[in-house]
C-alpha cells in the first residue's frame, strides 16, 4: 500500500490496512483453486430483491441522476410517486414532502445517508439539510421506500424513507472535476480525488451549489460541502468504513419591509463523523457496528427595527443555536436455513441542543433514545415471502413506543408480485415542540414583554397506522417494470402549531386524519438506449385534515425520458405536473403547475480524459409558484462540463 | 485391506511416523506438496482407484515432499506428484520412473516443464486441476442463456488463455470482453470497463488479479453492477461468486489413479489432460438476489450431458 505520497494525515488508516495485508503469491498454483477466500457477499450485504421487499421502492440510480440534469437530491424527488418538491431555501433547504403538504421541516420522513439518519434535531427533525449532506456526484443511488417502515429504517420512517447510498471509494478512484454555470447566477463546482489499493480506498470531495435563489426570495443561496470516505479491508473478516464531512448551507432569507422577517443570511453548518465496522462471523452471520456523531449550528439573527414598536427597536430576533447527536448501533444479521433471514439489534442515541433564543435558557437539552429492532424475511413457500419486523423505542421525551410492521409478498406468477401489509409508527415530538420558549424582552430591564412560543411539555408522539396493497410486475419482453401502491394512512395525534387568542404559539396533538390514494411508477426501456420513467399519484388528504396547507395535491405526475443518440449524445426530457394546492403561509391555493426540463449532453475525450458537456434548460414554460406565493421558479439554463480520469 | 493398512500408516506419516516407509516396495509413490486436506483427499482417492482391482502388485505409498529426501524404499514404477512443488521437485530429480503431475493448474505445469527442461510424454505428464475453457463457456450458455458478452480480466499468469478463449467463445456464439491488468497495476480501471460492457465476469485464476485482498472489491463491484461472477473454485462461490465449475481433489485423485493403473498395466501416460469429472457449485443466495433460479445438480448434469454429446 502506497502511503507515502498521499495525504499524510491518514497514517493510522494506512497502518491498519497494511497490517491486514497478506502477501500476494507470485504465480498461479493449485493454492488459487484450493484455498479459502473471505466471504464477501455475506448475509447482510445481499439486498432484498425488489419483489421481496416489504413495500414500494423507487430507485434513482447514478445514470438517472446524471441524465436528469438535477442539481440536488430534492430536485430528483419529483420523479418519485407522491412526492412534492420545493426548491426554496426559505425554511431550511430544498426538500420533498410525501403525502403531506410542504412545511417548514417535513419531519415525517426518514433520510439516511449510508445508513446514518441525517435529520436535524435542531430544526425540529427537518429533512432538508440531510438531503444536502452529499454532492450528487458522490451518490451511487437513491432508494425511496414509500410507506411507513420504522421497523426497518428507524424511528423517523413515519411516512417514508429516502435512503441515499454514496459511491464506494473503489468506484470513484482518480480525479474528477465538474463545473456548472448559467442563468440565475448558477455557479456549481465539484472536485473529487480518489486513491488507494486493494486493501484500502479513499475519496475526498469538495463542492458547492450556488445560485441567486427563487425569484422573489432574498437569495443568494449557497451549499458548500466537503466529504471524505475510506473503505478499509482489515483482514479476511473485517471491514471498516470511515466517513466525515461538513456542509454549510448559507441562504438569503426574509423580506424587505418585514420587520419581523428582515432580509438576512442564515447559515446551517453541519459536520459529521461516521465509522462502520463490519465483521463476518461465518457464511450465514454478520455483525455490524455503526457509530456516528453529528453537530449542527444554525446562525439566524437580525435586529428588530420596526419604528412603530419602540420597546423592541434594535432588539434581536434570533433562531440560532447548536446541537449534536451521537448514535451507536449494533446489528446482527443471520440466516437460518435457506428460508429465513433475520436482522436484529439495538441503538443508543443521544441528542442535545442549546439555544438561548429558542428555549430561553443556556441550558443543554438532552434527549436519550434506546431502541431495539428486529426484522425477518421468511420464505414461507417459494411464492410467499413474509416480512415481519418491529422496533421498540424508549425515549426520555416521548416514553415508550412500539412500531411493528408485517407484509406478505405473493409471487402470483413469474415476474408478478402482490403485496399486502400493515404497519404502525410513531414520531416523537422534537425538543422545540415540547420545550420551546421564545420570548422578547425589554432591552433595558430584561423583563419579558412578549412570549411568542411556549412549549406545553405535554405533547405526545404522533402515530400512524398504514395499510397498503401493492403490485410489482415485470415484462421482460417489453423491458417494462410497473409498481402500484394503494394506501390508507391514518394519522392520529398529529402535532401542529397552535395559538389561542392573545396567547403564545405552542404545539399540541391536534388532528386525526386519513390520507388515502394510489400511486404507480413505470420504468420502461422501449427500445435500445432509451428509458422512460413515469410516476403518478392520486392522493386524498382532505379527510378530516382541516388545514389546507398540510394537504397534498390530488394529482401529481413526474416523467423522464432519456435517449442515447449516435455520437455519444444523450438527450433527456423531464416533466412534472402538480394540481392546485395551498402553500404553508398562503391564504389561497396556488394554481396547478407544470415544469419541463431538457438536457442535451455529449461525451467526448478532452486532454486524454473522459469528458461530458451538457446543456440543461429547466422550466421551459412560464415561471411557477414555489413554497410561497411570492416565490417563483423561472426558466433557467446552464452549461456543465465534467472531466474524469 | 493391505492397501488400506498401508494408507493408514501413511496418514500417520505427517505425525512424524514416516520412518517405516523404507520397508515398502511400492508400485506407485504419491508425493504431496503439502499435507493439507485437499492433498490427502486426492491421495486417498488415487490409492483407492489404483487398488480397486485388488492386484497385490499395485501398492501405493504416500509421502509428503518434505519426506522424500528420507525415502529409503525401492524405486516405484510410477510417481504421482500432487501439487506444483512436488511436480517441480520430481521434474528436477534423476528418477527414471514416469511422473504424473496432478492437482496443479496447467499454467503451473507448463512453467515446470519450461524451467526443468523436461519434455511431456510417456515419462512426464499431467492431469490438470483447472477446467478446460470450453467447459466454463458451456456453463455460461447453460446457466445464463441470455448472456452474450463474457468479461475477463487478464493478468500475467492468465493472459496466454486469451486467444483460445476467444475462439472457444466464438464457437459458442459468445463475445469476450477482455481487459489486461499489468503487473503492479490495480484491477479497478480494467474491472470498470468489464462491468460496463459484459454480462458476466469469467474469473480465470491469476493471483495478480484474484487473491484474498482483491476479491473484496471485485465481488462487491461486480455485484453492484449486477454482473455475476463465474469463478474457478467453490471457495469463490462461498465468497459471493454466482457459480463455479471445478473438480474436487477426490475427482482429480480418482482420475489420476485410473491413469496410474493403466500405466501399471503397460499403457503409456498420454498427453497432459484436463479433468473429466467436475462439479458445479451455485451460491443460491446470490442467485436469488440477482433474480436467477439455478440448481447446481441440474447444471452439473446438463453440462455432463453436453460433453457426452447426448
Amino acid at each position: 500500500m502506497n502511503c507515502t505520497n498521499k495525504l499524510t494525515w491518514l497514517p493510522v488508516l494506512c497502518g491498519l490496512a497494511a497490517a491486514a495485508a497478506a502477501q500476494t503469491p507470485d504465480t498461479v498454483s493449485e493454492k488459487d483453486y484450493l484455498e479459502d477466500v473471505p466471504v464477501v457477499l455475506s448475509v447482510s450485504r445481499l439486498p432484498q430483491r425488489l419483489d421481496e421487499t416489504p413495500g414500494a421502492v423507487t430507485i434513482i440510480d447514478r445514470q438517472t441522476i446524471r441524465l436528469s440534469g438535477a442539481r440536488d437530491v430534492a430536485d430528483l424527488l419529483r420523479l418519485v410517486p407522491g412526492f412534492r418538491v420545493s426548491d426554496a431555501f426559505e425554511s431550511n433547504t430544498p426538500m420533498g414532502s410525501y403525502h403531506l403538504g410542504l412545511s417548514d421541516y417535513n419531519a415525517q420522513l426518514q433520510v439516511l445517508v449510508d445508513g446514518r439518519s441525517v435529520y436535524s434535531p435542531y430544526l425540529n427533525g427537518a429533512t432538508g439539510p440531510g438531503l444536502q449532506a452529499v454532492a450528487l456526484e458522490d451518490i451511487e443511488r437513491i432508494e425511496v421506500h414509500r410507506g411507513s417502515n420504522s421497523a426497518a429504517y428507524g424511528a423517523r420512517a413515519f411516512l417514508g424513507t429516502i435512503n441515499i447510498v454514496t459511491r464506494s471509494a473503489a468506484d470513484s478512484l482518480g480525479t474528477a472535476v465538474a463545473l456548472r454555470g448559467g442563468d440565475n447566477e448558477i455557479q456549481d463546482a465539484y472536485l473529487r480525488h480518489g486513491w488507494g489499493d486493494d486493501r484500502a480506498t479513499y475519496r475526498l470531495s469538495a463542492d458547492q451549489r450556488a445560485d441567486r435563489g427563487l425569484a422573489g426570495s432574498s437569495g443568494p443561496d449557497r451549499v458548500s460541502r466537503v466529504n471524505f470516505r475510506g473503505d478499509l479491508n482489515l483482514g479476511r473478516r473485517d471491514q471498516l468504513e470511515l466517513r466525515a464531512g461538513q456542509s454549510v448551507i448559507s441562504a438569503g432569507v426574509g423580506f424587505a419591509g418585514q420587520y419581523g422577517n428582515a432580509p438576512r443570511t442564515r447559515t446551517i453548518d453541519t459536520a459529521y463523523l461516521q465509522a462502520d465496522w463490519k465483521h463476518n462471523l461465518d457464511v450465514d452471520q454478520d455483525l455490524a457496528v455503526q457509530y456516528s456523531y453529528m453537530q449542527e449550528q444554525t446562525a439566524d439573527y437580525f435586529p428588530y427595527l420596526d419604528p412603530a414598536v419602540p420597546v423592541y427597536y434594535g432588539g434581536p430576533i434570533d433562531a440560532g443555536g447548536h446541537g449534536n447527536s451521537q448514535s451507536l448501533t449494533a446489528t446482527h444479521t443471520t440466516r437460518w436455513g435457506a428460508d429465513l433471514r433475520l436482522a436484529w439489534g439495538g441503538e443508543l442515541r443521544r441528542e442535545s441542543l442549546v439555544s438561548q433564543p429558542r428555549f430561553d435558557t443556556d441550558a443543554e437539552f438532552v434527549t436519550d433514545f434506546s431502541r431495539l429492532f428486529l426484522n425477518s424475511e421468511w420464505h414461507l413457500r417459494p411464492e410467499l415471502v413474509l416480512n415481519v419486523g418491529g422496533m421498540f423505542e424508549h425515549s426520555s421525551i416521548g416514553g415508550d413506543a412500539f412500531s411493528p410492521r408485517v407484509m406478505l409478498n405473493w409471487h402470483v406468477a413469474p415476474g408478478h408480485t402482490l403485496r399486502y401489509g400493515v404497519s404502525r409508527a410513531h414520531r416523537t415530538p422534537s425538543l422545540f415542540e415540547q420545550y420551546a420558549r421564545v420570548v422578547y424582552r425589554d432591552l433595558t430591564s430584561g423583563a419579558v414583554l412578549l412570549t411568542a412560543v411556549q412549549g406545553t411539555q405535554t405533547v405526545q408522539p404522533e402515530n400512524i397506522l398504514a395499510r397498503e396493497l401493492g403490485y410489482l410486475g415485470y415484462w421482460p419482453a417489453l423491458n417494462a417494470e410497473l409498481d402500484v401502491r394503494i394506501f390508507e394512512e391514518t394519522i392520529t395525534d398529529f402535532i401542529k402549531e397552535q395559538q389561542d387568542a392573545g396567547g403564545p404559539k405552542y404545539f399540541a396533538n391536534r388532528e386525526d386524519f386519513t390520507i388515502h390514494g394510489g400511486e404507480f411508477q413505470l420504468k420502461w426501456k422501449p427500445w435500445h438506449d432509451a428509458q422512460l420513467l413515469l410516476a403518478h399519484s392520486l392522493t386524498d388528504s382532505t379527510k378530516l385534515l382541516q388545514d389546507p396547507a398540510w394537504q397534498t395535491p390530488v394529482a401529481m405526475t413526474g416523467l423522464m425520458f432519456s435517449q442515447r443518440l449516435p455520437g455519444q449524445v444523450d438527450v433527456s426530457l423531464l416533466y412534472s405536473q402538480i394540481d392546485p394546492i395551498q402553500f404553508p403561509y398562503a391564504a389561497v391555493r396556488a394554481p396547478a403547475t407544470s415544469r419541463t426540463d431538457v438536457r442535451v449532453a455529449k461525451a467526448l475525450r478532452l486532454g486524454g480524459k473522459d469528458a461530458e458537456v451538457s446543456l440543461v434548460i429547466q422550466n421551459l414554460g412560464p415561471a411557477y409558484q414555489d413554497f410561497s406565493p411570492d416565490f417563483y421558479f423561472r426558466r433557467q439554463a446552464y452549461l456543465m462540463l465534467r472531466l474524469e480520469n | 485391506m493391505k492397501v488400506a493398512l498401508r494408507y493408514l500408516l501413511q496418514l500417520l506419516a505427517p505425525l512424524g511416523l514416516a520412518v517405516g516407509v523404507n520397508a515398502a516396495e511400492p508400485a506407485v509413490l504419491v508425493v504431496s506438496s503439502e499435507r493439507g486436506a485437499a492433498y490427502q483427499e486426492a491421495a486417498a482417492a488415487a490409492a483407492g482407484e489404483i487398488g480397486r482391482v485388488g492386484d497385490p502388485r499395485h501398492e501405493v505409498q504416500q509421502l509428503a515432499l518434505a519426506e522424500l529426501a528420507n525415502y529409503r524404499g525401492s524405486a516405484p514404477r510410477l510417481y504421482i506428484a500432487l501439487g506444483s512443488e512436488a511436480c517441480a521437485a520430481l521434474a528436477r530429480s534423476a528418477t527414471t520412473a514416469p511422473v504424473l503431475c496432478t492437482l496443479l493448474p496447467r499454467v503451473g505445469f507448463e512453467r515446470i516443464v519450461r524451467e526443468s527442461g523436461r519434455r511431456t510424454g510417456p515419462a512426464f505428464s499431467a492431469l490438470y486441476l483447472n477446467q478446460p475453457l470450453g467447459r466454463q463457456l458451456d456453463l455460461v450458455r447453460v446457466a445464463l442463456p441470455q448472456a452474450r458478452r463474457v468479461g475477463v480480466l487478464w493478468g500475467p499468469d492468465s493472459q496466454f488463455n486469451a486467444p483460445p478463449l476467444e475462439s472457444a467463445a466464438q464457437a459458442r456464439g459468445l463475445q469476450v470482453v477482455g481487459a489486461t491488468i499489468k503487473p503492479d497495476e490495480l484491477v479497478f480501471s480494467g474491472l470498470k470497463t468489464i462491468l460496463e460492457q459484459a454480462d458476466l465476469l469469467l474469473a480465470i485464476a491469476d493471483p495478480h488479479i484474484y487473491n484474498s485482498n482483491s476479491i473484496q472489491n471485485i465481488l462487491l463491484a461486480s455485484f453492484r453492477a449486477q454482473v455475476p461472477m463465474l469463478a474457478f473454485s467453490p471457495a469463490y462461490v462461498r465468497a459471493g461468486a454466482l457459480m463455479a465449475v471445478y473438480s474436487t481433489p477426490a475427482q482429480i485423485g480418482q482420475q489420476a489413479g485410473a491413469l496410474a493403473r493403466a500405466a501399471l498395466q503397460g499403457q503409456a501416460l498420454g498427453a497432459p489432460q484436463h479433468p473429466l469429472q467436475f462439479e458445479v457449485s451455485v451460491n443460491e443466495h446470490v442467485a436469488r438476489s440477482l433474480g436467477l433460479k439455478l440448481d447446481a445438480a441440474s447444471l452439473t448434469e446438463r453440462l455432463r450431458r453436453l460433453e457426452r454429446g447426448s
